[in-house]
């Protein structure tokens, strides 16, 4: 379970994130809006990035006090707009670089790291530099750094970003493993309303900084002012 | 961030007042004048050295060097029995025709990379630019003079030359008006836009060449001047005019490369307590090392607010 | 994983070997005078362009931390009665700490303050040598006489010029294996994600401030016992080696070199000491190499971001050879 708790973001005299809470206890959560909203601001600020007032916990426990990588060697993942992969390295000492930091002994991690890339259908491309790797399989290789190293939250910002019908669907479908295998949840973020009610329980939706609702996903798309807030109409009320 | 401020003005001045301790009002009083006067140029090239950064995300290193070139050309003319104000305008001259020749020639090749490259860059140019003044005028005592070298006034009892008071009040008057340029007119605005967002800026129909013409060309403006007054105040030597470049980034580094107030103070308390610590027997022979010093303090106090790197810094 | 031993890496170890056993034999006794010095030069080249290669630090006090190394070992010697290979390694911890202590308030700022701090130190530097000088047998902690130098004590390996000329080669390599060593494991591949950026390598679980840190770190090592070395092979250091300067042109022809490549360190350290020593022979002006090195770095920058070593490999790979 992730609860974020009034979350708020100052920059000069915008504010990105109004006291935004919510609790996600799905096993994939959405977190959607118009440009602007503040999703990516709340992935940031999860992943420790922003300064920010409030608080994040995950079962209960606080992790808004840790430095950001130390997050991430707690078990917070992260994908990014633009896949971050060091074009320098293999596919699969991307995915070490990460391991790197746990304890574990290294059979351990070579074992995990090769059940990620063959969840996400990589295991052949282990050992290629990810600069020669095309955006698809860019995408998948940020996403199976997510796997690795029993993570505890995963969060995807706009991972369908540049990919084709076809490859929306699988990424979809390898989402959705994300729970049973690790037993991680996750937060998605993205455009695509499809993908969205298709894996997402529960799904938050931001504008202006503000949420505006948090539900089933299904209810929440049906909700005016969601509808409004797309549309840039004025309140229903 | 006042609060930051604040300790380093306190810490500043309370070294200044450690070294001077004990000595004759007099004595600390010229040395004070001498620094500040000194002072005012380091911040002056470090108000030169932030404007250009903020608009074109370069930082030029090659100040000094097109400074030291311009007044070894003044001086040169002055050899050849040119009207004096003649060789200044020369030499201004040469030094921002230098700058224009770089931003518009040589800057655009590296527009899209990042700030330390382009800062790398601009080394390349400051080699050239030291090695061919080198190479013109060989290794030599010369000294660069200026009419108001001679004349002097009392100021609190002080004696006072004329060359040392225009160099401080030309370079008050200088970053109070690009502070004023930059805050209150159309191109100020753009320059700062610039120096905000390059892309946005297109976008919205800002001339980014034009703008950054002008940002070069005021920045080799600055260290022409600069380079004349070193050239009088310090030593005539292209190499020594050369590394004022350094004081000016530690004056840049106290303005954390952005508040063009705080460079102005950091200029001048590192000339400050460069010149007294002539006073102090043990650390006068290694008084040039002040502008690291301070420099080093002003990154450390700026550490303890922990700024994560992803805001709008590359 | 094993760290691979490409072919790269084999042509090099091969070609080391040669050279150590057969050049000093060949080469008259000035010209291994500056070809020791050239290798020294570039193990703190390879130093410098490592950091710059692998993560975009810059550097420009490379030789000014030579020059601490340098003067560790100096003051070493004529302080105390130990062996050279002890005064090295104590120069080598001495100039990474000296290091670590100039360059970390800048470490968690932007790469360009990096640059900034390293120039500034490297001036200080440049001051402190020139003032107070290096040991030469004096008392005191700065060690200074007036006149004459108390000798230096070379290894035991390496008493004449030419066993000192392979000496030195063989710590060459053993730098480049320590590099490569680091390149291959955990640092490589933080190195590599922080390249990246550093949104990803904290995202991954990877300090950032540390393993840059650790970067310097070598860095700072490997230019301490560059210096080192230079003190043994000179047994007297001049403050005129170590100015400011100095430090930004052996930075600009490690990039200049192929700041990637082993070789470009190599080339780096030559085109530093000897191209000067050729010009002059050909009654060119000194000034001269600073306009000719400041053009060799613009041109690197804007056109040839590998450098020559860079263009070297992109030949024999089309050839079918391996880059190292």
């Amino acid at each position: 379970m992730i609860e974020l708790k009034d979350l708020t973001v100052r920059f000069g005299g915008v504010t990105a994130l109004d006291a935004v809470s919510a609790v996600f206890t799905a096993p994939v959560s959405g977190i959607i809006g118009p440009n602007g909203a503040g999703k990516t601001t709340t992935m940031n600020v999860v992943s420790g990035f922003l300064p920010a007032a409030g608080s994040i916990l995950y079962n209960g426990e606080v992790i808004s006090r840790l430095s950001p990588h130390q997050r991430a060697r707690w078990g917070l993942r992260r994908s990014f707009q633009r896949e971050q992969i060091a074009d320098d390295l293999s596919v699969i000492d991307n995915l070490r670089v990460m391991l790197d930091t746990l304890p574990g002994s290294s059979s351990q991690k070579r074992a995990d790291a090769e059940n990620a890339l063959r969840v996400c259908g990589l295991e052949g491309r282990a050992h290629t530099l990810a600069a020669t790797l095309n955006t698809y399989e860019r995408r998948l290789t940020d996403v199976a750094r997510c796997l690795v190293g029993s993570p505890k939250i995963v969060m995807l910002d706009e991972p369908a970003g540049g990919l084709t019908q076809e490859e929306t669907q699988h990424l979809g479908d390898l989402i959705l493993k994300i729970h049973p295998l690790t037993g991680a949840s996750t937060l998605l973020i993205d455009h695509d309303v499809d993908l969205i009610s298709r894996i997402c329980e529960q799904t938050l939706v931001l504008d202006f900084g503000r949420r505006i609702a948090l539900g089933p996903t299904q209810t929440v798309l049906e909700d005016p002012n969601v509808q409004a807030a797309y549309l840039g109409m004025e309140e229903v009320n | 961030m006042k609060s930051k401020q604040a300790t380093f003005i306190l810490a500043m001045g309370l070294a200044c007042t450690l070294v001077a301790w004990g000595k004759p009002l007099a004595v600390i009083g010229l040395f004070v004048v001498s620094g500040m006067a000194v002072g005012s140029l380091y911040a002056l090239g470090g108000v030169g050295l932030v404007v250009l950064y903020r608009t074109t995300g370069v930082l030029n290193f090659a100040s000094g060097a097109m400074g030291a070139a311009g007044v070894m050309l003044a001086w040169q003319l002055g050899q050849w029995g040119w009207y004096e104000p003649m060789t200044w305008v020369a030499g201004l001259a040469l030094a921002t025709g230098l700058s224009l020749f770089y931003g518009r020639l040589i800057a655009p090749h590296l527009a899209a990379r990042d700030t330390v490259v382009k800062a790398v860059a601009t080394l390349g140019f400051a080699l050239i630019v030291l090695g061919a003044t080198s190479f013109v005028w060989d290794d030599d005592v010369r000294s660069f003079t200026l009419p108001s070298d001679q004349m002097a006034i009392r100021l609190l009892g002080l004696r006072v030359t004329v060359t040392r008071l225009i160099v401080f009040l030309t370079t008050v008057a200088l970053v109070i008006g690009i502070w004023v340029y930059l805050e209150h007119t159309r191109m100020g605005l753009q320059m700062r836009a610039l120096a905000n967002d390059r892309h946005i800026s297109s976008l919205i129909g800002v001339r980014i060449l034009k703008v950054e013409t002008i940002a070069w060309g005021m920045a080799g403006f600055i260290a022409g001047f600069t380079g004349l007054m070193f050239g009088d105040l310090v030593r005539l030597e292209p190499n020594i005019i050369t590394f004022v470049v350094i004081p000016s980034i530690a004056a840049a580094i106290c303005g954390r490369l952005d508040s063009l107030g705080m460079v102005l103070i950091g200029g001048l308390f590192i000339g400050v307590l460069e010149s007294l610590l002539t006073l102090s027997p043990w650390l006068k022979s290694v008084r040039t090392v002040a502008p690291f010093v301070v420099a080093i303090a002003m990154l450390v106090l700026l550490q303890s607010g922990n700024r994560l790197l992803f805001g709008r810094d590359e | 994983m094993k760290p691979r031993v490409t072919f790269g890496t084999a042509m090099l170890l091969m070609a080391a070997a040669a050279i150590m056993a057969f050049l000093p034999m060949i080469l008259g006794g000035q010209w291994i005078k500056i070809l020791t010095s050239a290798v020294c030069f570039s193990i703190a080249a390879a130093g410098a362009g490592f950091m710059y290669a692998r993560l975009g630090m810059v550097s420009l006090a490379q030789v000014g931390l030579m020059g601490v190394g340098g003067w560790v070992v100096l003051r070493l010697n004529h302080g105390f009665d130990w062996p050279f290979e002890i005064n090295l390694a104590i120069a080598a911890a001495v100039t990474t700490v000296f290091g670590w202590v100039l360059a970390l308030p800048a470490l968690r700022m932007r790469g360009l303050y990096l640059a900034l701090i390293t120039l500034m130190a490297a001036s200080g530097l440049e001051i402190v040598f020139s003032t107070f000088r290096f040991p030469n047998g004096g008392e005191g902690f700065w060690g200074v006489l007036p006149s004459v130098a108390a000798p230096f004590r070379r290894p035991l390996l390496a008493q004449s010029d030419a066993d000192y000329l392979r000496y030195v080669i063989g710590m060459l390599v053993l730098g480049f294996a320590v590099i490569e060593w680091h390149r291959q494991s955990a640092p490589g591949r933080a190195w590599a994600m922080i390249r990246r950026s550093e949104a990803a390598a904290m995202s991954s679980g990877v300090s950032v401030v540390y393993y840059k840190a650790w970067a310097f770190g070598l860095s700072g090592l490997l230019a301490g016992t560059a210096g080192g070395l230079l003190a043994g092979a000179l047994g007297l250091l001049d403050p005129a080696t170590f100015r400011a300067s100095e430090s930004i042109m052996l930075f600009a022809l490690a990039v200049v070199g192929g700041a990637r490549f082993w070789l470009g360190a190599v080339l780096a350290g030559v085109l530093y000491r000897v191209l000067p020593g050729l010009f002059n022979n050909w009654g060119w002006d000194a000034d001269l190499t600073l306009v000719f090195f400041g053009a060799a770095l613009l041109h690197a920058l804007m056109t040839a971001p590998d450098g020559i070593a860079g263009q070297i490999h992109g030949l024999l790979r089309g050839r079918g050879g391996q880059k190292s």
